[in-house]
């Protein structure tokens, strides 16, 4: 049994779910955003990161998701290089993305932005006139059932409260089968119990084998839910710690040097 | 309080301004005023009473002016959503976008009368150059609309959904459309009131509909038969700019929601 348990750690050790090499992004080509990140989160784990507004926090995510080309340096997300044009929408697949204000279709039902997640990888014509295999539909249904929303399917979204919408984005990661999701502070107009009912639901997750990855503003949150936690100060990656070690003034004290 | 100096030096020149402008139009010539007025009393006298036999001739005529409306409305409208789909910079850029803009820009500088002139040269008279040109009119109009409501859907929706993997098309099904069929719907009921209003005047150069009699009764100086159609096309039009601002009322409160 121990001799599996080290197999396993060992095959978590070399294939990563995100590993980002000295990565450097600007937008302008003369201030930088990200200034030489280097990051790596194992399978199954999840990362918290945190840093003040404007830290780059959001863009790192991006540049995980492959919405952004680093400007130098390379991502491989489950060992595959992102910057390598060939691997564009496989690994977009692998990763679900919810943003902070969440990107759901307000004026389509809860059903219909799940299914989103299925789109790419239908056919052109079936794709574009809704027709979705049952076997999604069953797959968008169990998905909302992970996330206890299945009676409201039916819902257009702009109906919904706050916390159900932040399920709902998580649901749409789902449907995605996605192994990694990085989310950006996406709990935090949330109050103390439904943030911590939507954590619990992404935890839950991760006994399954997904990594997570969430940009916070919330040390407690950081400190119950997180394995491991990063600080951005100005781009730059400038605390890495196990995420339980995480206190307000280690946070406060990391903000303010400059 | 002391007034500016230039203040006044710039209102009184554009006083002074004004009147010479209006002597040029001959509107400080006394005998020329009195003959105008003297007509316009006698026109509003002989425009009454309202002569009825025409009714139901006119009642055709203004139900084929709204056809037009509507028919060049929904014309317009269904080629201006991809022309629009490609002159909204969030969706297509470069080349083919600008193509797009310069198209939609020209189509809007024609207005609809001289529109309808070119497609009853092209067609002879009848509803369907004045179809045609409220067709052309209301491409140019709805795709400018149009093109800018997209731009408008929030950025992130667009991100959220490439970072999915989803493709232009799929995007534009599911996000683009969804998130301005609102707006789509409100614009075009409110170029389809335009248009019945514009459509009136189609009939004067042979494009079809109530402007032609209204033409031929002021060619013929039938001024009680002009008011009737007046009166009727009036009515018509006040009725639909009601119903319509109604509905569309109802869709922009759905918008804010």
């Amino acid at each position: 049994m121990i001799h599996l348990n080290e197999l396993n750690a060992l095959s978590k050790e070399q294939r990563p779910a995100v590993e980002l090499r000295d990565v450097w992004y600007s937008y302008d080509g003369r201030s930088y955003i990200l200034r030489g990140i280097d990051l790596k989160v194992l399978r199954g784990s999840s990362l918290m990161i945190l840093g003040s507004s404007g830290s780059g926090k959001t863009t790192l995510l991006k540049i995980m998701c492959g919405l952004l080309k680093p400007s130098k340096g390379s991502v491989s997300i489950l060992g595959a290089e992102v910057t390598d044009p060939s691997n564009g929408n496989h690994i977009r697949r692998q990763i679900g993305y919810i943003p902070q204000q969440l990107g759901l279709v307000r004026s389509l039902t809860v059903l219909e932005n799940v299914l989103m997640g299925a789109l790419p990888r239908m056919g052109f014509v079936n794709s574009l006139l809704s027709i979705y295999p049952k076997s999604e539909v069953e797959f968008a249904e169990q998905c909302l059932g992970v996330v206890g929303l299945s009676h409201k399917a039916g819902e257009k979204v702009y109906r919904l409260s706050g916390g159900e919408r932040q399920r709902v984005a998580i649901a749409r990661a789902l449907m995605q089968k996605s192994r990694i999701i990085l989310a950006d502070e996406f709990i935090s107009e949330l109050d103390y119990v439904r943030a911590r009912e939507v954590m619990d639901i992404m935890s839950n997750l991760r006994r399954e084998g997904v990594t997570l990855i969430c940009v916070t503003h919330d040390v407690d949150i950081a400190a119950e839910y997180g394995e491991n936690a990063v600080i951005l100060r100005g781009g730059e990656k400038v605390v890495e710690i196990s995420a339980r070690k995480l206190t307000p003034d280690l946070l406060k004290e990391s903000f303010n040097e400059d | 309080m002391k007034i500016k100096r230039t203040n006044v030096q710039i209102w009184l020149s554009l006083l002074i301004a004004s009147a010479v402008l209006l002597h040029n139009m001959g509107f400080f010539d006394p005998s020329r005023l009195k003959t105008g007025l003297a007509n316009i009393s006698l026109f509003i006298r002989e425009l009454f009473p309202p002569d009825p036999s025409v009714v139901g001739q006119v009642s055709w005529a203004i139900v084929e002016t709204i056809q037009m409306a509507f028919a060049g409305t929904v014309l317009g409208s269904i080629v201006s959503i991809p022309l629009a789909l490609l002159g909204a910079r969030n969706i297509i850029s470069g080349v083919p976008n600008a193509i797009a803009r310069l198209l939609l820009s020209v189509v809007r500088v024609v207005p609809a009368l001289l529109w309808a002139i070119i497609f009853v040269v092209a067609f002879g008279l009848g509803p369907l150059p004045g179809t045609l040109g409220l067709a052309a009119y209301s491409l140019g109009y709805l795709g400018k609309l149009y093109y800018e409501a997209f731009e408008a859907v929030d950025p992130e929706l667009l991100e959220a959904t490439k970072a999915i993997g989803c493709s232009k098309l799929q995007q534009i099904r599911y996000v683009i459309i969804p998130e301005t069929a609102n707006t789509i719907i409100s614009q075009f009921l409110f170029l389809f009131e335009y248009n019945v209003r514009a459509s009136t005047i189609l009939g004067f150069v042979g494009a079809g509909g109530v402007g032609f009699y209204m033409l031929g009764y002021i060619q013929l100086f039938q001024y009680q038969r002009l008011m009737t159609t007046l009166l009727l096309t009036l009515c018509v039009i006040l009725f639909i700019d009601f119903v319509s601002a109604k509905v569309r009322d109802r869709f922009l409160i759905h918008i804010s929601k």
